[in-house]
């Protein structure tokens, strides 16, 4: 723990200022993180808050921490649209498939003559949502984004989806994150991605489709025991015939067709749907958003997401409570389980995008998060929107622990600077080494606080045994933090 | 703060087995996600009913003269056909090195994915059942005298629930890029590094383990990605991520370097649209791949036994969009030296209205962990099954001697 103040602003003004050097660097650096002025360092428990309220904090983030305290900073990133983010927007300004609608992106995937081009378009969300993780300041809300797009999970290599999820990213979870949860839910359950991925577009008069009706009820509002049985999806697939996706003039717009929707008679969950269209469906999902099963649901996921894979009954009860009298309201839900649940966390063990993001973050990296750092996420198991089933990436430890070698090759390639289009500034950090104070400083800026002396010692007479000159300990020594035990946790 | 200490509560090797015995045979468990349409597959050519349930999606009976050729089943046994893509399987069925057992599955009625999968791969009646998997359970209960690393792997990027449990497994995609990377002197100085921040920690240990000794192997005259022949010239892996698993398993068995199971996953079975299509590339993968493994493990099938299973079936109607929806009973297949192959094993149940089951499924009359206790027992010499499958009382078959 006993970094002092003096260390740490010699290790981070250099983090810093590293990213005005250079000459060929583009013009966003100018924007970047502004030096720290001040350090005052992190308590454990700040260190293991951040940790989870945003991809990896960066000092900048940790000294704004220790200002305002944990209370204040829930609520300034639980209010995203006051946080200016132009240095994040910048680097997202060749990203132009990113705004455009269905139609749009459609059209320039259709290449006339030649085949279809079905990368441009995901490639540019992935990377965008890379770029956005590592830089944005509302991290908070990107963290609930991709909580979000876990939970509707759609995978780009069905159908359509390839440029559907762009729009489906923006207008569901971007725009939802924190808004309330009915709203998610009616905006997924009208999301031309959602309806072509779980085949309801294919759901017609009869010929029902199921897939969309039960994973509605399954995975996003009532879950498995929510109290639904076989007849019931059977019902609502019914209720969702006619809900697809418009296929020439504005394609990729959500439509609702009369003539494929079954009009009969239907009794979903116990009570019998007046025949009304595409408001029969539209009924059952206030009825599913607002269901007491689906609070519970949600309630545990959230928890499960930011305090532990096994969370406490009681936080889980009490953020179900608010969750459900608040109508769903994701911001009042989230205080719950950040500002009562957080000082009681257990460590959770860092996903592949967590880990390659909390990397960049904390080492201040200038990345275009592209190619060769989602080479390492496939090898890793965790590409953006790649995950092929509707349940989303798993959040338990068991389904990602079992592949350590891709984070150590990670963690090395990084400080040897051998990733493409991404720099980490080690001739800043090298210079501060040689004291044991800058290896104290790097291992605070990672996992927290500094290593036990021993244990310190003990690594770097292990790095000069096999031969590290001194210009060589510092960048391994950064890479073994990384690779460390400890830093996949978080 | 410790380098390790936050890994301190990872689940550890606390206990001795309870049963040893010899090293019996290299199991491969092959899980097809998303629930296959095996009505499909496997196909009840003989059954009317089929044809009724599926006018559109049937695949012809192998005398239709109204079908092509091509499309036409592949008659087994003149009630059941294999899917034309299935082709490649004629070599071994007809070897009697394959046997197919059908209308095979879980008692899991839920028609959930997710809830399937993981009971299955746990192998448990309900979710009270114990958290590891069935085949983790296995390694724990048997001592084998084996202490690889690579006693079990999970091929891909994520290792199997399956095989969770105390001893420590890993996920190995490639075995060509299985490596620090770098000149000697860097990896000697990475290899320093993680032998003392992993110095405390198993897992990681393991993982080092399996880095020397795939380093060992030599990538780069025999074994590696370019270099590796397999045993037949006109053998050819397919090029796809099951190919390239079966194609690394393959290598880990000719190496010998202690593989006791490994786990594969074939996913996008998931076939509620246009199925046809989709079914006949998703089953030529899974035939090309096994007949070339096959061909490619001729010297070892006496120390081989592979099997297929998936989550459950799908309906025996289609649907209105030319796919069919989830369903009950499944089918698995079982490859290996000691098969009681080229028979379709197990109690067919009949597609008629009063035959079908929930809503409109085939019914399950063997479950599959009959099939697995059998494998474990007699080909894996577990006399254990009790703690493989808990509450579970295994009925063998007859599909493995």
């Amino acid at each position: 723990m006993p970094i002092s103040r003096r260390d740490f602003l010699k290790l981070t003004g250099l983090v810093a200022a590293s990213s005005t050097l250079g000459s060929c660097r583009p013009i966003y650096n100018l924007v970047g993180d502004p030096p720290i002025t001040g350090w005052p360092p992190s308590s454990a428990s700040d260190f293991l808050a951040l940790n989870r309220l945003t991809f990896g904090p960066r000092p900048s983030e940790r000294v704004h921490m220790a200002e305002i305290g944990l209370k204040a900073w829930v609520e300034e990133q639980l209010a995203p649209d006051s946080i200016d983010d132009f240095a994040c927007n910048l680097r997202l300004r060749n990203l132009d498939t990113l705004d455009m609608n269905g139609q749009q992106l459609f059209d320039l995937s259709n290449k006339l003559f030649d085949d279809f081009d079905l990368e441009t378009v995901p490639n540019q969300l992935r990377q965008g949502t890379l770029l956005r993780q590592v830089y944005s300041k509302r991290q908070l809300y990107e963290v609930l984004v991709e909580f979000w797009n876990d939970h509707f999970n759609i995978a780009t290599d069905k159908g359509d989806c390839y440029y559907l999820k762009t729009v489906d990213d923006r207008e569901v979870a971007r725009t939802h994150a924190l808004g309330t949860f009915r709203d998610l839910v009616w905006a997924s359950a009208h999301s031309p991605a959602m309806l072509t991925y779980l085949d309801n577009q294919a759901n017609h008069k009869g010929a029902p489709n199921e897939n969309y009706a039960r994973e509605l009820m399954e995975l996003h509002t009532l879950s498995l025991h929510g109290g639904y049985n076989q007849t019931d999806v059977m019902e609502l697939a019914r209720c969702l015939t006619g809900w697809g996706v418009k296929e020439h003039f504005w394609r990729g717009e959500f439509t609702f067709d009369d003539n494929k929707h079954d009009s009969g008679d239907k009794v979903v969950l116990g009570e019998r749907i007046v025949p009304g269209g595409q408001d029969e469906g539209e009924k059952i999902i206030e009825r599913l958003a607002r269901h007491p099963a689906a609070a519970q649901f949600i309630a545990e996921k959230l928890a499960r997401r930011f305090l532990s894979d096994t969370p406490s009954a009681e936080i889980v009860q009490k953020a179900a409570r608010v969750f459900k009298n608040s109508v769903g309201d994701i911001r009042a839900t989230l205080r719950v389980i950040l500002l009562d649940g957080l000082p009681l966390a257990n460590p959770k063990y860092r996903r592949p995008v967590n880990f390659i993001a909390a990397a960049l973050r904390m080492l201040n990296v200038e990345s275009d998060c592209g190619f060769a750092v989602q080479e390492y996420l496939l090898r890793m198991g965790q590409t953006p929107f790649k995950w092929p089933t509707p349940d989303g990436y798993p959040d338990r430890k068991e389904a990602w622990q079992g592949n350590l070698l891709p984070r150590w090759q990670f963690a090395f390639a990084l400080v040897r600077n051998e990733i493409n289009k991404t720099e980490l500034d080690l001739g800043s950090l090298t210079a501060t080494s040689g004291s044991g104070e800058s290896f104290d400083a790097l291992a605070s800026l990672l996992i927290g606080s500094a290593l036990p002396v021993v244990e310190r010692d003990r690594l770097l007479a292990s790095l000069r045994s096999a031969g590290a000159s001194d210009d060589e300990v510092f960048p391994i020594f950064a890479g073994g933090l990384l690779a460390s035990p400890a830093f996949q946790w978080r | 703060m410790t380098l390790t200490r936050l890994s301190s509560w990872l689940p550890r090797l606390a206990f001795a087995p309870p049963q040893t015995s010899p090293r019996g045979d290299t199991l491969v468990v092959i899980f097809l996600r998303g629930a296959a349409d095996v009505l499909n597959m496997v196909v009840p050519h003989g059954e009317p009913a089929y044809y009724n349930l599926r006018p559109s999606l049937g695949i012809p009976r192998p005398d239709d003269k109204r079908a092509r050729t091509i499309d036409r089943s592949l008659d087994l046994d003149t009630f059941f056909g294999l899917h034309p893509q299935m082709r490649p399987l004629l070599e071994m069925w007809q070897e009697k090195q394959l046997a197919i057992i059908h209308a095979c599955g879980a008692p899991d009625e839920s028609h959930s994915h997710f809830k399937a999968m993981e009971l299955m791969e746990r192998g448990v009646d309900d979710e009270r059942g114990p958290a590891s998997g069935w085949i983790g359970r296995h390694l724990a209960s048997l001592d084998t005298g084996n202490t690889s690393p690579l006693r079990a792997i999970g091929l891909g990027n994520l290792p199997q629930r399956s095989l969770s449990g105390s001893v420590p497994v890993s996920a190995l995609r490639s075995i060509a890029d299985f490596h620090l990377g770098g000149d000697p002197r860097a990896v000697a100085q990475m290899r320093a590094t993680l032998n003392t921040i992993y110095a405390n920690d198993i897992p990681g240990q393991e993982t080092l383990k399996i880095l020397d000794i795939l380093q060992k192997l030599d990538p780069s005259p025999g074994y590696g990605q370019a270099g590796y022949k397999p045993q037949a010239t006109s053998t050819r892996y397919p090029e796809s991520n099951f190919g390239l698993a079966l194609r690394q398993t393959a290598m880990l068995i000719k190496a010998e370097v202690g593989l006791e199971v490994a786990a594969i996953d074939l996913g996008g079975w998931d076939t509620h649209f246009a199925q046809s299509s989709i079914m006949a590339n998703l089953i030529k993968d899974l035939a090309e791949g096994l007949a070339a493994f096959h061909v490619d493990m001729a010297d070892h099938l006496d120390k081989l036994t592979a099997v297929t299973m998936s989550e459950f079936g799908r309906r025996a109607a289609e649907n209105g969009s030319l796919g069919t929806d989830h369903g009950h009973g499944s089918m698995m297949m079982v490859m290996g030296g000691h098969v009681h192959g080229g028979i379709v094993h197990g109690v067919w149940p009949g597609l008629d209205q009063s035959q079908i089951t929930g809503p409109g499924d085939l019914a399950v009359t063997s479950d599959y962990r009959d099939v697995l206790g059998e494998i474990l027992q007699k080909r894996m010499n577990n006399p254990a099954i009790g703690e493989v499958f808990p509450g579970y009382g295994f009925v063998p078959r007859g599909i493995v001697y």
